[in-house]
C-alpha cells in the first residue's frame, strides 16, 4: 500500500514538474514569436533574439519597433555609448495587439514602444506611455518642430513621446524620364504636372504615349487625399469631394492602363524604383511569388515607372531600392501639401529601465550628432530637430539631382495638420480601398460600392454618425 | 471478533484514499483546463456585457452588445455565408463518404485493401489548413492556375473568359465549401465505415436471402442502424463548420473582410475583425457578444438536430 502511495506521489511530482516546464516554455514561445515577427530585422538581430530566448535580457533595453530605423539607431547607440539594445521589428498589423497584450500582462518589457500618429491617442488613453516631463523633456521643447512636439503630448499636455522626423510628402520622380518626355527636370515645372487630378491624368497619358507609366500602382495619390480632410470629425464620418475625386482618379488610372499594376509595397513596386519592370496583367496576385513569376514570363510589355507619391521617409525606401537609378531622382510638390506617418518613440509605463530608456530617446531625437549622422545614412530623411534642420536648409542633395531637399520638406511641413489623424483611419481607409477595388474591377457600381462602404462603417462603428 | 469488526470499518476508508490519489492525477489537467479553457470562457461571457477596447477598465453596458448583434446585418450576412459554405460542404462531404461506404461495405464487391484506402482518403485532413489554402489559391488562380489552364487547353473556356474561382462572390463560397469537403470526407468515411462494420452481418445476409437489392439494403438496414453515428457526424461537423475560419481567412483574409464582396466573411472572421483586426479601435466587448451569440446559435441548432434525428426512432 505504502509503495502505491509513493509511486502515486512520485508520478504527481513528475506531472507537476512537466507543468512547470510547460509554463517555462510559454515564455520561450513568446519570445520566439516576437523574433519571428521581426522577419525584416537583420540576421544578426534575429540571432541575438534567439540567444536571449532562455534568459532575461539583462541590462539591455528592449525595443519593439515598426521599422528598421530604430535598428540603425540602436547600432549607432552601441557604437557611441557601448550600451546594447535588443530590437524587435514587429509587423505593423500585429503591433497594436502585441504591445497591448504585453502592457496588460504587466510585463516590464519592452522598455521602448513606438507609434505612428494614428496610434498615439490610444496609447495615451490606455496609459501605456511614461511621463517624459519627469526627465526634463520640456527643456527641449524649442528644439523640436512644434507639431511633432505637440503630437507627443497627451490630452493634459504631458509629454509622452518624441519623434526624430517630420513627414511631409511629395512626388518622387525620375529626372531622366522627365527630360525626355517633358523637356525639363525642374521640380517647379514637374510639380505643375501634378497640380490636380485631371492634370495627373493628362501627365499619365503623355508618359504612356512614350512607353512609360506615371505610377507603379493606382494608390500613389492616397497620401495627398488623406491630408485634405479627416475621416471622422466630431463623431461624424466625412466623405467629401476630395475622397470622391481620389476614388475617380484610382478607377481611371486602373481602367486606362496608366499604371504597371504593381500594388504598393509588393515586390515589383519596389523593383520599379531601380528601372524596368514588366507591365503586369490587371488583377495579378503579386503577393504570391508563383503567380508573379508566371506573370513576368507571360508579360508582353516592359516599362519604367516615372513617379511615386511618398512622404519624406520615402528617401529610406528609395535608398534601399533605387540601385542603378541613384542620382536620377527628384522630388516635387503634389496636388496639395500632405504628410503621412512618422515614428514616435516613448517609454512603456511598465518599464524598469526608464532612465536608460530616456537616455536612448534623447540620443535618437535630441542629439545633434545623431541627427547629422542620420541625415547622412538616410540620404536625406527630414529630421524634427530644429538646429539640424536650420543648419542644412540650403544643402543640396546629390542623390536627388542637387535639389535643396531640406528646404523643400520644411516648406511642405508648414501645412501639416495632425488633427486630421484619427484612430479610425486604418479601418475606414481599408474599407474605402475595398470600395475602390470593387469599382475599378467592375465587381459593383459606384453607387453600390459607396453604399456598401457606408453600411460597413455604420455597423463597425455605431458611435459614428453617417450622413449618406 | 473486535479486530474483525475494526477491519470492516477501515475497508471503505481505504477505498476513499484511493479515490483521493485519483484527484491528484487529474489535477495537472484540471489546472491547465481551468486556466486556458474555463477562465477564458467565463471572461468572454463577462466581457460580452461590457464596453471594452482591449485596454483600460471595461464599462458595463448590459445587453447592448447582444442587441447590436441582433440588429447587425453584417453579422447575419456572415452567418448566412457560414451556413451556405457549411451546407454545401456537408452535402458533398457526407455524399462522398456514403458512396465510399456503400462501395467498401458491399458484400459482393469485396474490395481489398480497405486500410490503404482509408489512409489515402484521410490524408487531406492531415495537411495543415495553411498549406491547403495556399495549394488551392495556386491551383485556382484565375490567370495562371492549373484548373483554368486545363479548361482552356481543352477548349471548354476561352482565354479572356477564365473563371474567377476565388474572386467572384457567386462562386468563391462554393469553392471553399468543396475544399472543406475534400479535407473532411475521409474523416466522415472512417467514422461511417466503423459504424457499418459494427452492424451484425446477419442482417445483411438475411436481407440478401429475402431478395433485398443493394439500394434497399442500404436504405432499410444500413442507414437506420447508422443513425447514432450520423447524428454524431452531423453535430460535430456543424459545430466545426459554424466556427469556420482558417480556409476562408487564408484564401483572402486581408482586413478580415472576407473578399470577394464579403462573401467569404464567416462569423468567426467577423468576430476576429472586432477583436483583433481593427487596430486601435478594437471592440473586444462586441467581439465577445458575437462569440456567445454564435455559441447560442450552435446550441439551438444542435438540440434541434438531435431532437429531429431521435424523433423518427419512435
Amino acid at each position: 500500500m505504502k509503495m502505491k502511495k509513493v509511486i502515486a506521489l512520485a508520478l504527481t511530482g513528475v506531472m507537476a514538474m512537466s507543468m512547470a516546464a510547460c509554463g517555462g516554455s510559454g515564455s520561450t514561445a513568446k519570445s520566439e514569436s516576437a523574433s519571428s515577427a521581426s522577419s525584416a530585422a537583420s540576421a544578426s538581430t534575429s540571432k541575438d533574439a534567439a540567444k536571449d530566448d532562455s534568459k532575461d535580457s539583462g541590462d539591455k533595453l528592449v525595443i519593439w519597433t515598426l521599422t528598421k530605423d530604430l535598428q540603425s539607431f540602436a547600432d549607432r547607440y552601441k557604437e557611441k555609448t557601448g550600451k546594447e539594445c535588443e530590437v524587435v521589428i514587429v509587423e505593423p498589423g500585429d503591433y497594436p495587439t502585441k504591445i497591448q497584450a504585453a502592457f496588460q500582462s504587466g510585463e516590464a518589457e519592452p522598455d521602448i514602444i513606438v507609434g505612428e500618429p494614428k496610434m498615439l491617442d490610444t496609447y495615451y488613453e490606455a496609459g501605456m506611455l511614461a511621463d517624459l516631463d519627469q526627465f526634463g523633456a520640456q527643456d527641449y521643447a524649442d528644439k523640436i518642430v512644434d507639431y511633432v512636439w505637440k503630437k507627443g503630448q497627451d490630452a493634459d499636455g504631458v509629454q509622452r513621446a518624441i519623434s526624430y522626423q517630420i513627414t511631409p510628402a511629395g512626388i518622387y520622380y525620375r529626372r531622366d524620364i522627365a527630360k525626355e518626355v517633358f523637356g525639363t527636370d525642374d521640380p517647379e515645372e514637374i510639380g505643375k504636372l501634378y497640380a490636380d487630378y485631371d492634370t495627373v491624368l493628362d501627365t499619365a497619358q503623355k508618359l504612356k504615349d512614350k512607353g512609360y507609366r506615371i505610377f507603379a500602382s493606382d494608390g500613389e495619390m492616397k497620401v495627398f487625399s488623406d491630408s485634405k480632410e479627416a475621416w471622422v470629425k466630431d463623431g461624424v464620418l466625412q466623405v467629401g469631394q476630395s475622397r470622391m475625386d481620389y476614388m475617380d482618379l484610382c478607377v481611371k488610372l486602373y481602367q486606362g492602363n496608366f499604371t504597371a499594376f504593381a500594388d504598393q509595397w509588393t515586390a515589383p513596386w519596389y523593383t520599379a524604383m531601380a528601372g524596368e519592370i514588366p507591365v503586369y496583367e490587371a488583377g495579378t496576385d503579386l503577393w504570391n511569388d508563383d503567380e508573379r513569376a508566371k506573370a513576368e514570363k507571360n508579360a508582353t510589355e516592359t516599362t519604367q515607372v516615372f513617379s511615386y507619391g511618398l512622404p519624406s521617409w520615402g528617401v529610406l525606401t528609395m535608398r534601399d531600392n533605387y540601385k542603378e537609378t541613384e542620382g536620377k531622382w527628384g522630388v516635387c510638390k503634389g496636388p496639395s501639401s500632405a504628410f503621412d506617418g512618422g515614428t514616435y518613440i516613448g517609454i512603456s509605463e511598465n518599464s524598469n529601465r526608464k532612465e536608460a530608456a530616456w537616455d536612448f530617446i534623447k540620443f535618437c531625437t535630441l542629439t545633434e550628432d545623431t541627427m547629422e549622422w542620420w541625415l547622412d545614412v538616410s540620404k536625406g530623411d527630414a529630421v524634427s530637430y530644429i538646429p539640424t534642420l536650420e543648419k542644412h536648409k540650403d544643402d543640396e542633395n546629390a542623390t536627388y539631382g542637387n535639389e535643396k531637399l531640406y528646404a523643400f520638406w520644411q516648406e511642405q511641413a508648414q501645412n501639416i495638420d495632425l488633427s486630421l489623424v484619427t484612430p479610425y483611419d486604418q479601418a475606414i481607409g481599408d474599407a474605402w480601398a475595398n470600395a475602390i477595388t470593387s469599382i475599378k474591377t467592375e465587381q459593383s457600381s459606384k453607387e453600390d460600392a459607396i453604399s456598401a462602404f457606408y453600411d460597413e462603417i455604420e455597423s463597425t462603428y455605431p458611435e459614428l454618425t453617417v450622413n449618406r | 471478533m473486535a479486530s474483525k469488526g475494526q477491519s470492516t470499518v477501515t475497508k471503505p476508508k481505504r477505498r476513499k484514499n484511493v479515490n483521493n490519489a485519483g484527484y491528484f492525477f487529474i489535477l495537472p489537467f484540471m489546472i491547465v483546463f481551468v486556466i486556458f479553457s474555463v477562465y477564458p470562457v467565463l471572461r468572454t461571457l463577462y466581457l460580452s456585457f461590457m464596453n471594452y477596447k482591449g485596454f483600460g477598465e471595461p464599462t458595463p453596458i448590459g445587453f447592448a452588445n447582444y442587441a447590436r448583434v441582433f440588429q447587425d446585418k453584417f453579422f447575419w450576412r456572415a452567418l448566412w455565408n457560414t451556413v451556405k459554405i457549411w451546407g454545401v460542404n456537408i452535402v458533398v462531404q457526407l455524399g462522398l463518404a456514403f458512396l465510399l461506404t456503400m462501395v467498401f461495405s458491399d458484400m459482393k464487391y469485396k474490395i481489398k485493401g480497405l486500410g490503404v484506402f482509408r489512409a489515402l482518403y484521410y490524408l487531406p485532413n492531415l495537411i495543415a489548413a495553411t498549406s491547403v489554402a495556399f495549394l488551392f489559391k495556386t491551383l485556382l488562380d484565375w490567370q495562371y492556375g492549373s484548373f483554368n489552364q486545363i479548361l482552356m487547353s481543352s477548349g471548354i473556356i476561352e482565354k479572356g473568359a477564365q473563371i474567377k474561382w476565388l474572386l467572384d462572390p457567386n462562386i468563391a463560397p462554393y469553392v471553399v465549401a468543396i475544399i472543406s469537403a475534400w479535407m473532411w470526407f475521409g474523416n466522415s468515411f472512417i467514422v461511417l465505415m466503423a459504424g457499418v462494420q459494427g452492424i451484425n452481418t446477419d442482417y445483411f445476409e438475411a436481407a440478401s436471402i429475402d431478395g433485398a437489392g443493394r439500394w434497399k439494403t442500404f436504405a432499410k438496414i444500413t442507414i437506420p442502424l447508422l443513425k447514432p453515428i450520423l447524428i454524431y457526424v452531423s453535430i460535430t461537423s456543424l459545430i466545426g463548420g459554424l466556427q469556420m475560419f482558417d480556409i476562408p481567412y487564408l484564401i483572402n483574409g486581408k482586413y478580415a473582410a472576407g473578399n470577394p464582396g464579403g462573401s467569404l466573411q464567416t462569423v468567426v472572421m467577423y468576430l476576429y475583425k472586432f477583436g483583433f483586426a481593427t487596430g486601435s479601435t478594437k471592440q473586444v466587448g462586441y467581439a465577445s457578444a458575437i462569440a456567445y451569440s454564435l455559441f447560442l446559435i450552435i446550441l439551438v441548432i444542435s438540440i434541434m438536430q438531435f431532437k429531429f434525428a431521435s424523433r423518427k426512432d419512435d
